[in-house]
């Protein structure tokens, strides 16, 4: 699917051009509050460019005019590491979160251990090869001894909002997507929440990106996010604080 | 390999949707050439919009429609037919997307065709169906051919309305367009340069058929 770009084009007032700010799919409404909360308090403002991980940072190592980068795991935020874009000391965990289950409320889908089952054709999840989503999801998998059992199955779309899409259209049986995701989609049942030792570790890294002409504002900005109100938004959408930012 | 059965499924889908796209396309190249009725711009408007509407846009209408919770799609999927992520949904976004080309070149050939014959052949009692495929196909035949090459060459290159609908399953939905952005996206650039040459290769190959057939008919354009 396209990467999903979504202008929110706020008229900067007085403040220079707004900050462009490419950010994981799955962070888009708790982000928009952010940014609102952000210019409230006498921040810039903010323009978002929302995608897949992996479609942002391949965006971003071919010179996309990007400010400010928030992946949703630290394999993309390494890509444009070694691209040398990461502005040195910005770096740093913005949020967490987990990954579930879902499927439909009539599915037959009532726990992991029912993806094997004849009733299941196709389980969404972001494509295995880059999309953070999908990486998690495939990690748990064979951290559990399922993957290839169930990889006939799985559908790989172009990130996590598309993979609830999926089944909420009834295209896919059941999907993995995070529990931020799963929010937004009240009509979906929440099968299981993966926890516990085999589950991933889902950390959102943020950083500065070091062609941007505004590095202070980039900078200042990604502190806001790691600050008590911001906390207070990202928790409020289901998002988990970092440990170092508790 | 990957780049041999991504090929193979790429053709064989485009040919199977210009087989799909080939009767309602000769019917609607027909009609919109020879009959004057009411709503003959509405429909002819209507044919033509994949063709000026985003890729991705007609995708998701048809992906609203064949989806199993939509109005074509639920009642498909109660007769055991599943259309979203399979190769069906590739072929039906190649033919929707590849239509509107069909029926336009092939309607200006149906206009070239002189009227007189078809009257004279319906005054020596041909049926309208005869008249048609004994007269009027074979007289517009090189355009139909130009028709159908172009057709097939628009389902090859389909990307937006298949990414939204068949989605980019490998060895089972990823075409060569879809198989690219796949790869480009993922960072397996090799790959994706692979197809990019074959990819190339195929459209320089239906273009310059599509070039042969149109400039040898005296056909502009």
């Amino acid at each position: 699917m396209f990467p999903l770009v979504v202008l929110a084009v706020t008229l900067a007032q007085g403040s220079g051009p707004p900050l462009t700010v490419s950010a994981a799919i799955s962070l888009t409404e708790a982000l928009e509050e952010a940014a609102t909360a952000y210019r409230a308090a006498g921040g810039t403002a903010v323009v978002f460019n929302f995608g897949g991980s992996n479609t942002l940072a391949r965006q971003i190592v071919n010179g996309a005019p990007a400010d400010v980068f928030i992946s949703a795991d630290e394999a993309q935020m390494e890509v444009v590491e070694k691209a040398e874009l990461v502005v040195p000391g910005t770096r740093a965990a913005v949020v967490t979160n987990r990954l579930v289950l879902v499927a439909d409320s009539r599915s037959p889908v009532k726990a992991v251990t029912d993806l094997g089952g004849p009733g299941v054709r196709r389980i969404a999840i972001g494509d295995p090869a880059a999309v953070p989503a999908g990486v998690y999801a495939r990690q748990y998998l064979e951290a559990i001894g399922q993957w290839t059992r169930l990889e006939p199955k799985i559908v790989p779309v172009a990130n996590v909002r598309a993979a609830l899409t999926a089944v909420q259209n009834g295209s896919a049986d059941a999907a993995f997507v995070y529990a931020t995701d799963a929010r937004i989609a009240p009509r979906l049942q929440v099968v299981a929440t993966i926890s516990g030792s085999q589950a991933p570790r889902i950390v959102y890294p943020g950083c500065a990106v070091k062609t941007t002409r505004r590095s202070a504002e980039a900078a200042k900005f990604l502190q806001f996010l790691r600050s008590a109100p911001a906390r207070a938004i990202f928790e409020r959408h289901g998002f988990i604080a970092p440990p170092d930012a508790r | 390999m990957d780049l041999a059965r991504i090929t193979w499924f790429t053709l064989a889908a485009a040919m199977a949707a210009t087989a799909v796209m080939i009767p309602p396309g000769l019917f609607l190249a027909w009609l919109l050439a020879r009959h004057r009725f009411r709503g003959r711009v509405l429909l002819d408007t209507f044919v033509s919009l994949p063709l000026v509407m985003p890729p991705v846009a007609t995708g998701l209408i048809l992906l609203m429609l064949f989806a199993p919770r939509g109005p074509i799609g639920g009642v498909l999927a109660r007769l055991g037919v599943d259309v979203v992520f399979t190769w069906k949904a590739v072929v039906l976004a190649m033919a929707v997307m590849g239509l509107p080309l069909f029926v336009r070149t092939a309607r200006a050939g149906f206009e070239q065709v002189d009227r007189r014959y078809e009257s004279v052949a319906a005054t020596l009692g041909a049926a309208p169906l005869r008249v048609f495929f004994t007269i009027s196909l074979p007289l517009a035949a090189p355009a139909v051919i130009a028709a159908t090459v172009l057709g097939f060459a628009r389902a090859l290159g389909e990307f937006g309305a298949t990414i939204m609908i068949a989605g980019s399953i490998p060895g089972s939905t990823r075409t060569l367009a879809v198989a690219i952005y796949s790869f480009a996206e993922t960072g397996r650039d090799r790959e994706a340069a692979a197809l990019l040459l074959v990819s190339a290769a195929i459209a320089f190959g239906a273009l310059w058929l599509s070039t042969r057939l149109t400039s040898r008919n005296g056909m502009r354009g």
